[in-house]
């Protein structure tokens, strides 16, 4: 609906572009399209703002499984907690952990990095001392839910739990 | 062909070009947009996107930078740059808000914001619900500024037709146009044209499900009727770029009763984009044309802002 509304008043003489202003921003916005539409077609996640819209974009199977990681953690006081995988929580959110899982596989210390980000956000909760990187599983079958399980991925025992990676110093709960 | 054929089809070209991509649009709908955009921004960094300034907190180890910050060379966040980067993000949204120092406060906003969202998508996780903001915060700069008020300075005055104001609300529409279509391509290019008969909305349930969804979930049927509708509307998007007057509206309510369906089942609220809908709507109309009382003589007009409108 670009064209305007009927004026109650005798319409203006509209201001044009010159021939470069409209050079720029035709090309501008031609650059813009196709590196857009490249993005989509043959890019990935990492050339944002020119990355795939692919949220929900992937096929699921009616009769696969359903993964849903969480982190969970012994802390210095031996009670076993959720670790929070929000913002709030740890600074990453689950979809974050789960966008780098293989790496957690690969290299469970990196698990380390969740308890410091935990303790710079928190300083007065309780530490954790290990830590373990699960999955739980629901399988489907002709897109119902019938079955839930839960896989172990990682775990990782940290060596200092008052400071994990050196941080926070001070004297920690 | 002739030379002045060739001229001919040029010329032709030319005009065609002109017409799509810089249609004369009343300068009130870029003022509109600016004071309804620039407060969203303040909105969405302090409440929506807000885990850049947690993301401080996180170890550089969980880091994975967009090519977009190792291009840039823009540093790791960390607890201070993400404080400041906060604070001239909101100040500069709040100056554009106002109208004020529009190319300026613009531009720093729309930098501060690419820095502010690429962060946000620095730990793995990429959303694509910005991609029209951004491209409206890239382009708002290049109208410079409006006049909503008699006399109050320099500027287009709101109710004059601009094809700079024209050229940044037709590209913030196909950047909306792009959310949609380019995710109906993105469907068929991970999933498969068989993307629509799968279970993708028993997997969005199963892991974040409202008490809708549950009885939604029960009919696997619906959910591959409703997969089918979303494939089918992302692919026809564009035709909403040709659309004038009743069905442009019923197009653009469409995707908003879209937008609330996947909120009340997913809580997927894809807000971003829908401000930029917007873009589509006669904003200007929302800036009240009148006659001066006085003081312009020659049969000049002012305008000034209607109640909630304006600036």
């Amino acid at each position: 609906m670009h064209t305007p509304g009927e004026p109650a008043v005798a319409p203006a003489a509209p201001r044009r572009l010159g021939a470069a202003a409209l050079l720029w921003r035709g090309a501008a916005a031609l650059v813009f399209l196709l590196l857009l539409t490249a993005g989509t077609l043959r890019g990935s996640d990492d050339g944002w703002p020119f990355a795939p819209m692919s949220q929900y974009a992937f096929a699921v199977d009616l009769d696969e499984e359903v993964r849903s990681p969480y982190v969970q953690g012994t802390g210095t006081d031996g009670a076993l907690r959720r670790v929070p995988l929000t913002a709030g929580g740890v600074g990453v959110e689950r979809a974050e952990v789960e966008g780098q899982l293989a790496r957690f596989v690969r290299d469970p210390a990196l698990l380390e990095a969740l308890a410091a980000a935990h303790a710079r956000r928190h300083p007065a909760r309780v530490r954790f001392a290990q830590l373990e990187l699960r999955e739980r599983v629901s399988d489907l079958s002709g897109g119902r839910v019938v079955r839930v399980r839960d896989d172990l991925l990682a775990s990782w025992t940290v060596p200092d739990p008052r400071h994990p990676l050196g941080c926070c110093g001070g004297s920690a709960p | 062909m002739s030379g002045s054929a060739a001229q001919a089809a040029a010329v032709a070209v030319a005009r065609a070009w002109r017409r799509g991509w810089a249609p004369a649009v009343p300068a009130g709908r870029v003022a509109v947009l600016r004071a309804v955009l620039y407060p969203f921004v303040v909105l969405d960094v302090l409440l929506l996107t807000d885990d850049p300034v947690p993301h401080g907190d996180v170890p550089v180890q969980l880091y994975r930078p967009l090519a977009l910050r190792r291009l840039l060379h823009l540093p790791a966040p960390s607890p201070g740059y993400v404080r400041v980067l906060l604070v001239v993000l909101l100040l500069s949204a709040v100056v554009a808000a106002c109208g004020r120092l529009p190319r300026l406060a613009g531009a720093v906003c729309a930098a501060a914001y690419l820095d502010w969202l690429s962060n946000a998508y620095s730990y793995t996780k990429v959303d694509h619900d910005h991609v029209a903001l951004v491209v409206a915060l890239l382009v708002l700069p290049t109208v410079g500024a409006v006049r909503v008020r008699p006399g109050s300075g320099r500027g287009t005055p709101a109710r004059v037709p601009s094809e700079a104001a024209g050229w940044a609300v037709r590209c913030v529409q196909v950047a909306v146009v792009c959310t949609y279509f380019l995710a109906a391509c993105a469907k068929v290019r991970f999933g498969g044209w068989d993307w629509a008969d799968g279970a993708v909305l028993t997997w969005a349930f199963s892991r974040r499900g409202t008490a809708l969804t549950g009885a939604v979930a029960a009919v696997p049927l619906l959910l591959v009727a409703l997969q089918w509708l979303v494939l089918v509307a992302e692919f026809l998007s564009p035709l909403v770029l040709r659309l004038r007057g009743r069905a442009l509206a019923a197009a653009v309510l469409f995707w908003l009763a879209f937008h609330l369906g996947t909120f009340v089942m997913l809580r997927i609220h894809f807000l971003p984009t829908v401000v930029c809908l917007l873009a589509f709507a006669p904003l200007e109309r929302l800036v009240r044309v009148r006659s001066a009382r006085a003081g312009s003589g020659g049969g000049a007009l002012a305008v000034e802002p209607a109640a909630g409108g304006g600036r």
